[in-house]
């Protein structure tokens, strides 16, 4: 009786997260009707024409739409491999400090520009590597002429990932760190007494550790691979480095909201949520399979 | 443990109806009640004052850094504000305020979303949108009765121009602004006291300006030892490399008069040699201007940051920068922060540099590129144009003081000025400060609206001798307000009136049905190309496969379309 009742507050619990997903995410899906429509503002969804497959034919004839998803699944996937490796290894040295207060402060430190959003940041990666930056007057220092880093579109998909790491290896250094928490410290002292150094009891005790955590997130990720993140490319890019930096999400954007093509956007933006969702159900049976991780 | 889920459930579920109790409070007072679309039966008067308070919903762009407004006003609580409370008894609320390029998509999504303020400012290709979506008041009727017969007179004597672009199937569909002739064409503005200092004329032809850029990089104009100058300011990021047929009028930092001196207009459409229209992105002519600016991006001349910076006017107000092209407003625009940060910032403006054969050729602008569109069933659709009259009025008037907040925080202001407002102007002002005609001479002239009161402040602000416009025979701090105008207008102006230009028109200056689907792609492409070509991340030729492409991509069938539009 009283496990039931405990049960019972827990759904509760659940109501505002469900009420939040059902309007915001469930809801606006049957706007992908527009995509099919020849869509009029003033008639609604409901009210306006047919228009069969016509957007999805110019989608394809269009060259924008090879180039956004190719931008996407590049960004996404280098920031995938980025975001998985640079806390882990961040994780594995602050784990190796051995004084807890410094360990503490830097924990906290890195982790700081997580609660930033990208409109600061973005204006502040901006700043750093603009024409008269700190960036272009360190390299000055070293005989190097200045360069405009923003507008090199063969530089721009790395700092995107780079400044991306930046904001975000200290919030995943966290979870390895709860990991690497969860060893039995009993292990290092066997180890240590069979004569395993630092790197041996790495290699033996650590990472066999922290595997099921490593796997797990790196699979779910791949969730994301068609989320290339809209506010920070949004925030750094310029037209000079559309044909690198472009994603879906930015596209769709300016085409839907800004240019006013409803129809165009929509049926991009479906082709994103059909490819991410194939790509989910992958991930998730990966997940299953590797470290027997369900949801239903 | 059970209790307390029950509290929470019941919170929950408080919350949940409050959040729809008090959306509905925003809500009703935007619904019309009886009693006042009653009211608006009464007898036509452009500046009748209601009994009832009437509320009108608008758009409205706010510049966040601008900090000219009083202490203790706001974008919406101030001296126009206050003003139309006492005159017309109108509450203005703001639906949304934003800046510049964030106003535009906050107007889209407002028109994809249906959820439109009472009225707002839009430009053409929006309000073709909210026309084809039914979203908009036909506002024939409000503009017969309610019009002021000053506003009648300048909107007639554009030769049906601003008529026509907002009449659909014989309807009204909104308020065209009309602006003057001065706003389309492109000046070269430059800091005369750098020239000075480096004994320097200012430069006349393409060649010149790369000598006088050179030397405004190279020489270190503003004296602090450091090289750290800029030659020409270039576009801002997601700024304009030239003004379009969509877009004539306005372009700040673009580099329109080097275009036109290379007898290249991109963006508009021309006349080809087979009598056909062309468009004129896709010209030999834009490839050489472009070749040229991409010379002198090589050459450091051209701001490096072009295309990246996220504001342009930074440089110059900085005084970092000592060329850039725009239009005659420019004490308006970045002018007057860059003399208030330094007294001796001698900006002036030449309709310069000249073509091959000598001569300075402008793009022409058409005369209405704002409009004014009334929400479909708001319940006074007559409000708008009473708010346009009283604005019109009132500048006649010199009701308001332009040092506490600029014109543009007056609700849904868009400009009425006669076609040759700034060249009357200009030359008024030269006959006032000779002494050959005096400030009654004008005062019957109600048309060019701000014209006495300009004339009546001009002494304060211009010190002799009259003849000359160097900063230096200025004295803004007498009267920042009036200087903003009279600056621009007798620096900006005066080159319109000394030289004998001709212009070239686009032969359209609206999207034709194809263009809706095609043209953003279409422009993407061109902004694109050419900004890579310009900054060097693309070769020269890049230039003849964008030919290609943007014949294929829909390009050859909108000329043929715009041949049909223009047949008819």
């Amino acid at each position: 009786m009283r496990m039931k009742g405990f049960a019972k507050h827990y759904y509760l619990m659940l109501i505002p997260g469900l009420l939040l997903l059902f309007i915001f995410s469930i809801i606006p899906m049957f706007g992908i009707i527009i995509s099919f429509q020849y869509f009029n503002p003033g008639k609604g969804i409901l009210g306006s024409d047919w228009a069969g497959l016509e957007h999805f034919r110019y989608m394809f004839l269009l060259k924008d739409t090879q180039e956004v998803f190719v931008n996407t699944l590049v960004i996404a996937s280098m920031k995938i491999v980025a975001n998985l490796i640079a806390p882990l290894m961040f994780a594995l040295m602050l784990n190796e400090l051995r004084l807890m207060i410094l360990r503490r402060w830097i924990q906290t430190i890195v982790y700081l520009p997580h609660f930033l959003s990208w409109v600061i940041l973005g204006g502040i990666v901006l700043d750093l590597f603009s024409y008269n930056g700190p960036v272009n007057q360190l390299t000055a220092l070293f005989g190097s002429q200045p360069k405009v880093f923003f507008a090199d579109s063969e530089l721009f998909p790395l700092l995107v990932v780079g400044s991306d790491v930046w904001k975000e290896f200290g919030f995943g250094t966290i979870i390895y760190l709860a990991a690497l928490t969860g060893i039995n410290p009993a292990l290092y002292e066997a180890a240590n007494i069979d004569g395993a150094g630092r790197w041996r009891s790495l290699w033996h005790i650590t990472l066999p550790g922290i595997r099921t955590t490593a796997v797990l997130l790196a699979v779910l990720s791949l969730g994301n691979v068609l989320n290339a993140g809209f506010d920070q490319i949004f925030n750094l890019y310029n037209p000079l480095v559309y044909s690198t930096g472009d994603i879906i999400d930015t596209w769709v954007y300016r085409t839907g909201l800004l240019n006013l093509q409803y129809e165009l956007a929509t049926a991009v933006g479906l082709l994103k949520s059909v490819v991410g969702f194939l790509l989910i159900s992958v991930s998730y049976y990966l997940a299953y399979r590797f470290v027997n991780y369900r949801i239903f | 443990m059970k209790n307390k889920s029950r509290w929470f459930a019941l919170v929950l579920a408080c919350s949940v109806v409050l959040g729809a109790c008090s959306n509905e409070a925003n809500n009703t007072p935007a619904e019309p009640t009886p009693e006042q679309s009653a009211k608006s039966n009464e007898p036509a008067d452009p500046f009748g004052r209601y009994e009832e308070p009437v509320k009108i919903s608008i758009s409205i762009e706010v510049d966040p850094t601008d900090n000219e407004l009083p202490q203790g006003d706001t974008p919406l609580e101030n001296q126009y504000t206050r003003q139309i409370k006492e005159a017309l008894n109108v509450d203005v609320d703001h639906q949304f305020a934003a800046s510049g390029q964030n106003l535009r998509q906050r107007i889209s999504l407002a028109i994809a979303s249906n959820d439109l303020p009472d009225a707002m400012v839009v430009n053409a290709v929006e309000l073709r949108q909210m026309v084809e979506a039914d979203q908009i008041a036909d506002l024939t009727e409000v503009y017969e009765q309610y019009a002021s017969p000053d506003i009648k007179t300048i909107i007639e004597k554009t030769n049906g121009a601003a008529l026509e672009a907002v009449t659909f199937d014989g309807k009204m569909m909104a308020l065209p602004g009309v602006q003057a002739n001065a706003d389309g064409i492109h000046l070269m503005w430059i800091r005369q006291d750098w020239l000075d200092k480096l004994n320097l004329e200012p430069p006349t032809t393409m060649a010149e300006l790369e000598m006088v850029a050179r030397a405004f990089v190279e020489n270190d104009p503003d004296g602090n030892g450091q090289r750290d100058t800029i030659g020409i300011t270039g576009p801002e990021s997601g700024g304009k490399l030239y003004a379009n047929f969509l877009e004539s009028k306005n372009n700040l930092y673009g580099f329109d008069p080097v275009f036109s001196a290379h007898d290249a207009f991109p963006g508009y459409w021309l006349e080809g040699e087979d009598g056909k229209p062309v468009y004129g992105s896709i010209l030999p002519e834009t490839r050489e201007a472009l070749a040229s600016l991409r010379d002198l991006y090589a050459k450091g001349l051209i701001d490096p940051e072009m295309g990246v910076r996220n504001k342009a006017d930074e440089p110059i107000i900085a005084g970092k920068s000592g060329i850039f092209f725009a239009p005659w407003w420019m004490a308006y625009g970045p002018l007057t922060n860059a003399v208030k940060n330094n007294m001796e910032a001698n900006w002036q403006a030449y309709a310069l540099p000249l073509n091959n054969d000598g001569e300075f050729k402008p793009h022409a602008a058409t005369p209405s590129t704002e409009f004014v569109v009334v929400r479909k069933d708001y319940a006074h659709p007559e409000v708008p144009m009473k708010l346009l009259n009283n604005l019109f009025k009132n500048e006649q008037e010199n009701t308001f003081d332009p040092s506490k907040g600029g014109p543009g925080y007056y609700p849904l202001r868009v400009v009425y000025a006669p076609s040759d407002e700034i060249e009357f102007s200009v030359q008024a002002f030269r006959e006032v400060l000779s002494g050959s005609k005096t400030a009654e001479d004008f005062a019957d002239n109600k048309a060019y609206k701000l014209l006495p009161s300009d004339i009546a402040s001009l002494k304060t602000i211009k010190n002799e001798p009259y003849d000359s416009m160097d900063i230096s025979t200025w004295n803004p701090e007498a009267n920042w307000g009036a200087w903003t105008r009279t600056y621009s207008l007798m620096v900006g102006g005066g080159p319109l009136v000394d030289t004998e230009y001709n212009e070239v028109p686009s032969l359209l200056y609206e999207q034709t049905p194809l263009m809706e689907s095609r043209w953003v792609n279409l422009r993407k492409l061109e902004d694109e190309t050419f900004l890579r070509i310009i900054m060097g991340a693309a070769p020269l030729e890049t230039f003849d496969s964008f030919v290609e492409n943007w014949k294929r991509q829909g390009g050859d069938q909108i000329a043929l379309e715009v041949a049909e539009s223009l047949a008819e």
